[in-house]
């Protein structure tokens, strides 16, 4: 990566005795879409507002384009953000709210209206201009909060969980219309949210954070097949966790024993080291094979052609696996069958405990 | 018993309202002394009132105060009920308790220790000390409303307004200001009607300056006369516009939320 | 936490400034007069007992303390009771809209001039006033009810009746339905849910109500004075007595403590009853 755009070098923030952001360090390039993720209180939005300016960091580094931005109030920054609650004025009109950033930086009025007219026609909601904000529907007002953050245009844009008032089937629209934007404008997108499918749906590299920290970086597929960390794992998709511990090791392949039996998996690490095996929910499969476990189905879950099937082995191990749904009626996994699962030595992923 | 219940009711409303239902039909009675049955119509009193320059003096110092007296409340309570809103710090609940705890005490109390405290620093029987002690009387009512209105903004607003490039001063201009608006004319309307109508600390610290209800006082001290009526009948006329603008505006405003 | 900036102290400054200057100053300085003397007509700033020594050995101040104590207490507890079963329709019997226009028909006479309603009552109650003039067209009366106890309770009533009941039934409306409808369905009578639920329900705003009825009638001189005939005199009376009459300023100051003080016990015992949560029996 060539000269990052947004760095956070040891960023701690501190609200008397609790820390909601502890150490972070993270770069993100020009033009990225970036989206931070975890469960709520885990640091997402106040690292969000410090880099608007909004919270101010307690110790470490935070600098935009290069410039250290500790000391640089909200209002001195161009760093729009798109609020979970919009936070548009309900004062205003449509194209007076599209106007707000414009006005502060005292444009004249022929010259904003003009540029708020361009945008709210770029969102396809000119017509809207003159309207009351409360009287718009709920895309709407999202457009206009977009175009509101966007008309300064700036370099980098915050959203904090814009999508979460909306309902599912625009959430989809929406997220088709955030991408396309972004790889037009091509600036950077840090994208706030908690829900796993509207990250790994648009984002370039996910962040996932956890009581504050930083649990691991990487790209959705990287963050979903190799998960660092055990709460990563639980984290993010249907994953098997089988812990246990390292009995032997080869060039760049373990064996590791767990409650469920010794299986062999792709890693490296010493002898006697804790360790568990992961294996994502897709990569699992019914029969026997390489790595075969037992188990009881307990519940199955229906998302679209999807279906989940829980199951608990012997020494109580939850494990899912998931199957396309056309393939069900030839499995067996009806609640309180017993049933065979296997996986692919190459498909397990060597989670070493953090010491 | 539903019946019981409506007929006590309106007994409970007749009582109320009685007061000021027999001030206003007196208010046209001929004779010197209200009684029944009525005795004529005549407009005399207000005739006399009319005629009377101390009535006039009295409601010019009434109106300056009440006018002066809503703008500085209006102003003390929406500090307030922001920093209320806004900030948290330490003694925050003395810092309220301050501005809230008037209305608490008894007038008399206040007025008597506006008396002694305004003729210790030089301030008695001044204008500006009926101002000063009215300001201090209304501002909770201020603060009530503002902060009323305050609760229902949505907290990222402010800071949606910084992150645009506003800064604090600004922010404030172009979003709370406006945001609060139909409060803070609602809170103008409601503690000039307040000022317009209190009588015990004005006539301890009034001195000459008397305002309309002090005037009120001294005709009630002397005699029993229906000029007390036409007075009471023309203000009530004032305080109600006032009140009822003020009610419309939280009202309305209320109405358009909900919607 | 922020620190403080110019933006921050432009909106607490000026309240800290106003409130100390024109109420903490003027409350400080009626509790130290209450310990100045007048000598030759002129008040003299020093730290003696007298005022308080003279007040508290006459009897007539005492008879005002108790006789205002009553009165108010009764006034509390009449404008209470009178306005409970009104309260009980205006938040049971009637629909929300309704409710909301008798509340803001309630407001009305508390902002409208209670000197002048005062006034109306004498004219109303006086012994050749409208109320004697209508029962005299039954050959009724006359009756006295001008400068006794009976006006002065009346005029409390004028004072503080529209915020008992605003305050009853904004209280009462506010109780959760279902617990009405759980005691009813258990068998409850009307009468008996009252007791049961809706006056342990509601005991915070109930005690409030009376409260403030009390504070208001403790302070109110323009009851007893137009309407009881200072006969006897409450202490407000008192207070303007000595000041407005005699320029004793010290002695309206130890009234005024006293009423200060007796004010605050009440208040703060009946706000530790209003929010004390129910002993386990």
């Amino acid at each position: 990566m060539t000269e990052p755009l947004v760095s956070l070098d040891k960023v701690e923030k501190r609200f008397d005795d609790f820390v909601a952001v502890r150490e972070a360090n993270l770069e993100i390039g020009a033009g990225e879409f970036i989206a931070i993720m975890g469960p709520s209180g885990c640091g997402k939005t106040t690292t969000l507002r410090m880099l608007a300016g909004l919270d101010a960091p307690t110790s470490g580094e935070i600098r935009i384009a290069g410039k250290l931005m500790n000391e640089v109030a909200a209002h001195e920054r161009d760093t729009p953000m798109v609020w979970q609650s919009l936070a548009l004025f309900p004062f205003l009109n449509a194209r007076e709210n599209v106007e707000f950033g414009l006005k502060m930086r005292g444009i004249d009025s022929d010259e904003r209206e003009k540029r708020a007219m361009n945008w709210l026609d770029r969102m396809e909601i000119a017509e809207f201009a003159e309207r009351n904000v409360e009287t718009l529907s709920g895309g709407q007002r999202q457009r206009v909060a977009l175009a509101r953050a966007l008309v300064t245009e700036p370099k980098l844009l915050l959203l904090d969980e814009p999508l979460s008032a909306l309902d599912a089937h625009l959430v989809i629209r929406m997220q088709g219309v955030l991408t396309k934007l972004q790889k037009e404008l091509g600036i950077t997108f840090v994208y706030v949210t908690h829900s796993q499918s509207e990250a790994f749906a648009m984002a370039d590299r996910v962040v996932i954070m956890s009581k504050g920290e930083i649990a691991q970086v990487g790209t959705p597929r990287e963050v979903y097949r190799a998960p660092r960390t055990r709460f990563v794992a639980e984290f993010v998709g249907r994953n098997n966790i089988l812990p246990g511990s390292v009995t032997s090791s080869d060039a760049d392949q373990v064996t590791v024993e767990t409650g469920l039996g010794t299986f062999s998996v792709p890693g490296v690490a010493t002898i006697g080291t804790k360790a568990s095996i992961v294996v994502a929910g897709d990569m699992m499969q019914v029969g026997r094979g390489e790595n075969s476990v037992d188990a009881t189905v307990i519940s199955e879950e229906f998302v679209g052609s999807i279906v989940t099937a829980f199951l608990e082995a012997a020494d109580g191990t939850e494990l899912k696996v998931q199957v396309q749904e056309r393939a069900l009626a030839d499995l067996d996994l009806q609640p309180g069958s017993k049933v065979t699962l296997h996986w692919a030595t190459q498909d397990g992923h060597l989670l070493l405990e953090e010491t | 018993m539903t019946l019981f219940l409506r007929t006590w009711l309106c007994l409970v409303a007749g009582f109320i309202f009685l007061p000021i239902f027999v001030s206003m039909l007196f208010s046209f009675n001929e004779a010197r002394f209200p009684t029944l049955p009525l005795t004529g119509f005549t407009t005399g009193w207000y005739e006399a009132i009319f005629s009377d320059p101390d009535f006039w003096r009295s409601a010019k110092n009434s109106l300056i105060v009440s006018t002066t007296t809503a703008v500085i409340a209006t102003f003390l309570g929406f500090c307030t009920a922001y920093t209320d809103y806004r900030y948290s710090f330490r003694g925050k609940s003395l810092f309220l308790a301050i501005i809230l705890l008037p209305p608490t005490i008894p007038l008399i109390i206040i007025a008597l220790a506006m008396l002694a405290w305004f003729s210790r620093v030089g301030m008695s029987g001044q204008v500006v000390s009926i101002i000063a002690a009215h300001t201090v009387l209304t501002a909770p009512f201020a603060m009530a409303i503002i902060r009323l209105r305050l609760s229902q903004i949505d907290e990222s607003l402010e800071a949606a307004a910084w992150n645009l490039g506003a800064s604090e001063w600004r922010a404030m201009r172009e979003v709370i200001l406006p945001f609060c608006k139909p409060a803070i004319l609602s809170s103008l309307f409601l503690t000039a009607a307040v000022s317009f109508d209190e009588f015990t600390v004005s006539w301890f610290v009034s001195g000459l300056n008397k305002t309309l209800p002090v005037h009120v006082l001294e005709i009630v001290q002397g005699t029993i006369d229906p000029q007390v009526n036409a007075i009471g009948t023309l203000v009530f006329g004032v305080s109600i516009t006032l009140v009822v603008i003020s009610q419309a505006l939280i009202f309305f405003r209320l109405q358009k939320a909900s919607t | 936490m922020r620190r403080l900036n110019l933006y921050a102290l432009t909106f607490r400054l000026p309240i800290i400034i106003w409130q100390t200057l024109f109420f903490i100053g003027p409350l400080i300085f009626v509790v130290a007069m209450s310990f100045f003397v007048v000598r030759n007509f002129q008040m003299v700033e020093t730290f003696e007992f007298d005022s308080w020594k003279r007040m508290l050995s006459r009897d007539f101040v005492w008879d005002a303390y108790v006789y205002t104590v009553l009165m108010a207490g009764s006034a509390a507890i009449l404008a209470s009771l009178i306005a409970f079963p009104a309260a009980y329709c205006l938040a049971f019997q009637t629909s929300a809209r309704t409710r909301q226009i008798a509340i803001l028909l309630l407001i009305i006479p508390f902002f409208t001039s209670y000197l002048v309603r005062t006034f109306s009552w004498y004219t109303i109650l006086a012994e050749a006033g409208v109320l004697n003039g209508a029962v005299g067209l039954v050959g009724l009366g006359p009756y006295t009810l001008l400068n006794t106890y009976v006006g002065t309770l009346i005029g409390y009533l004028t004072l503080v009746m529209p915020l008992v009941l605003i305050l009853q039934t904004v209280t009462m409306a506010n109780i959760d339905d279902r617990l009405i409808q759980a005691a009813r369905n258990l068998g409850c009578s009307p009468a008996r849910t009252i007791w049961t639920v809706i006056l342990p329900a509601g005991k915070t705003g109930f005690v409030i109500a009376a409260l403030f009825a009390f504070i208001l009638s403790f302070g109110d001189f323009v009851a007893p004075f137009y309407l009881g005939g200072s006969n006897p005199p409450t202490l407000p009376i008192l207070i303007i007595d000595t000041t407005k009459a005699g320029q004793q300023w010290p002695r309206a100051a130890v009234v005024a403590v006293i009423m200060m003080v007796t004010l605050f016990v009440i208040a703060f015992s009946a706000i530790m009853y209003a929010y004390r949560k129910r002993a386990s029996r």
